[in-house]
């Protein structure tokens, strides 16, 4: 009985601690390589977990997540272009509005059910960046992209700041993520994943709930998005609306295991680090070699394991735990 | 102002390209109709289609009409291969194979592009056939020679795919998986190498949409993104697994892109087309051609 309540506390601890040990990180001055690494960690763990909630818990994949991430984005370089606010004000602001084009756009498209509303927002992020670059090019920059004058310090406190910003979206939206899994909120939109009529049979209000874990999600993409775009400092239609991008985003929360809380930030963890270890793996090798194997990877994940990492270390766990408890029966007896 | 030059031009050039992108679309809706599978790559394989063309007729000078030979048992083979090595094991260990699919059929796409990349870098190629330079006169509208080609491959290759679905048994058993696979199976039909043949059928028909695509635009790489946004709309417009509706589905859209451009600014046609999709979907989300 001891072990387990200690196993249960080490549990609680270490991920605190590792998140403690990520953030004073950057007291050890390490090469500006690896925080760049990390800020791009933790917005796709950050990114991840949001999805999640729309995508993973309540089983509507997203495919146009982008959008929302380029909303967000645009608001920001546009507030902070023509009115000087600092995006890490306005970014709220680029997730309200996110949110709320989520909600419009929502009342169409969540009425459609599995790959119909998977392909409906696959659309519309491939939809929204011809309007963005069509719109008045002198305001929204057109095809030529908007460019943010830079944080007034030197390179390496410039990633830091992003790197803990980052870090803490990606704790905060993980930990908005887990509280909604445990909750009655998550319950419903799981009932609406396993069976929608019936969940509405027994007096769940599908469309709400699923509008506001659209509506939620896309807030926090936005967000993150905002600060992105900050990050970038350069933004563009076609890469902060990148339909790759929101691929991706699908892709790391099935890798992890969509249906846990977990999952992202073990999907985003693993391939942000294989994609990078590509990179580095092939030094001179054009960009479309580690792209490639990329993919190959993708394909042989999904194949053996389509439904997660997650869920096979759920799965192995409890099967343990079943033989560890038979085993103190047959001690008893 | 618009003359009825310029009308009569968008509509011809919407029937051409209407038919070539049903054609497209065809194996596609095949594929999600009778094995609920969603191939994103299915436009990479129809770009496969379009380099074979290109490397054959610069290589040795082979007809575009010629490399059909080529491209559609190749383009089955893979289908094949597709079938047993990827969409089979994976179907084995997963209750929700569309979900599973969409990513799955992402990374091959992933796979192909940057393939396509390393053996043919990214640059625009234009295919420079013998008819390159010839046109076609309907009245006072010329038509290029290359398109007259390409409806003229699509139609067939639309026909013999329907020809072959309603007349032949292989066809019919197609059909049988389709509408009811547990009812298939118990009528004696092999589903497995049914679905295998429609595979093969699926990207061989989009090889040769390829070879179509590449006599009337040039192409790269990275091109083949942008023509899933009409495979969607004409295979869920058109109802899944019908030719007869993905064939009105790919007018519909090809007319609408090419009227449409001499209307408002070419950008501005993918939102319409976004919108249409969504009204499709909400109206009647089992396309417009089925019961």
């Amino acid at each position: 009985m001891m072990d387990m309540r200690n196993l249960n506390m080490l549990k609680k601890t270490i991920p605190w601690v590792i998140i403690v040990l990520l953030a004073v990180f950057p007291l050890l001055s390490p090469d500006i390589f690896f925080l760049s690494i990390g800020v791009i960690l933790f917005m796709y763990i950050a990114l991840g977990s949001s999805w999640n909630i729309i995508g993973g818990y309540a089983g509507y994949l997203s495919f146009g997540h982008a959008a929302f991430l380029g909303i967000g984005a645009y608001v920001v370089a546009l507030m902070l272009i023509n009115y000087g606010i600092s995006p890490f004000i306005t970014c709220l602001l680029g997730g309200l509005l996110a949110a709320l084009f989520a909600w419009i756009v929502g009342f169409p498209v969540l009425r459609l059910k599995g790959p119909y509303f998977s392909l409906a927002t696959l659309c519309l992020g491939l939809a929204v960046p011809v309007i963005v670059i069509n719109l008045p090019a002198s305001i929204y920059g057109g095809a030529t992209g908007l460019f943010m004058p830079l944080l007034p310090v030197d390179i390496f406190v410039n990633r830091t700041i992003f790197y803990e910003i980052m870090l803490a979206l990606a704790v905060v939206t993980t930990l908005i993520s887990r509280w909604i899994l445990q909750s009655k909120f998550g319950l419903g939109l799981k009932s609406i994943r396993e069976n929608e009529s019936t969940a509405e049979t027994i007096g769940i209000n599908s469309t709400r709930l699923k509008t506001m874990a659209f509506v939620l999600s896309a807030f926090l993409v936005g967000i993150i998005g905002g600060i992105y775009a900050y990050y970038r400092t350069y933004i563009h239609p076609t890469t902060v609306f990148d339909t790759n991008l929101s691929i991706q985003i699908v892709l790391m929360a099935l890798f992890g295991g969509a249906t846990t809380w977990q999952g992202p930030v073990i999907g985003a963890a693993i391939l942000v680090i294989i994609d990078q270890v590509l990179i580095t793996a092939f030094p001179g090798a054009p960009a479309e070699i580690s792209r490639l194997v990329y993919g190959l990877i993708l394909v042989l994940v999904i194949m053996f394991m389509p439904h997660g990492i997650m869920h096979y270390i759920l799965n192995w766990l409890k099967s343990r735990q079943l033989e560890a408890e038979d085993q103190e029966v047959q001690k008893s007896c | 102002m618009l003359s009825g030059y310029e009308i009569a031009h968008g509509l011809i050039g919407g029937i051409f390209v209407g038919l070539v992108y049903a054609l497209l679309s065809a194996g596609f809706s095949l594929t999600w109709g009778v094995t609920r599978v969603i191939n994103l790559a299915h436009a990479a394989f129809a770009l496969i289609g379009s380099y074979i063309t290109l490397t054959l007729l610069e290589l040795a000078g082979v007809d575009p009409l010629i490399s059909i030979l080529f491209i559609v048992p190749v383009l089955f083979i893979l289908g094949l291969g597709m079938h047993y090595f990827m969409i089979k094991p994976t179907a084995k260990r997963t209750k929700d194979i569309t979900s599973a699919s969409m990513v799955l059929s992402f990374g091959l796409y992933m796979i192909v592009e940057n393939l396509l990349v390393v053996i043919f870098k990214s640059d625009d190629r234009v295919l420079h056939s013998r008819y390159s330079d010839l046109s076609f006169h309907i009245g006072p509208i010329s038509v290029a020679m290359t398109s007259v080609t390409s409806l003229a491959i699509a139609v067939v290759s639309l026909g013999v795919i329907y020809f072959f679905l309603n007349r032949t048994y292989t066809g019919k058993a197609v059909r049988a998986v389709w509408q009811d696979m547990d009812g298939a199976m118990l009528s004696g039909i092999n589903v497995e190498s049914v679905t295998a043949i429609t595979y093969g059928l699926s990207l061989a028909s989009a090889g040769v949409a390829g070879l179509c695509l590449v006599l009337m635009y040039s192409v790269t790489p990275y091109i083949a993104f942008s023509w899933l946004i009409y495979i969607f709309l004409i295979a869920i417009m058109g109802g899944l697994g019908s030719i007869v509706g993905v064939t009105v589905g790919g007018l519909i859209v090809g007319l609408i892109v090419s009227l449409g451009s001499v209307f408002i600014p070419f950008a501005y046609i993918n939102l319409v087309l976004f919108v249409l999709l969504i009204v499709v979907l909400i109206v009647k989300p089992t396309g417009l051609f089925r019961r």
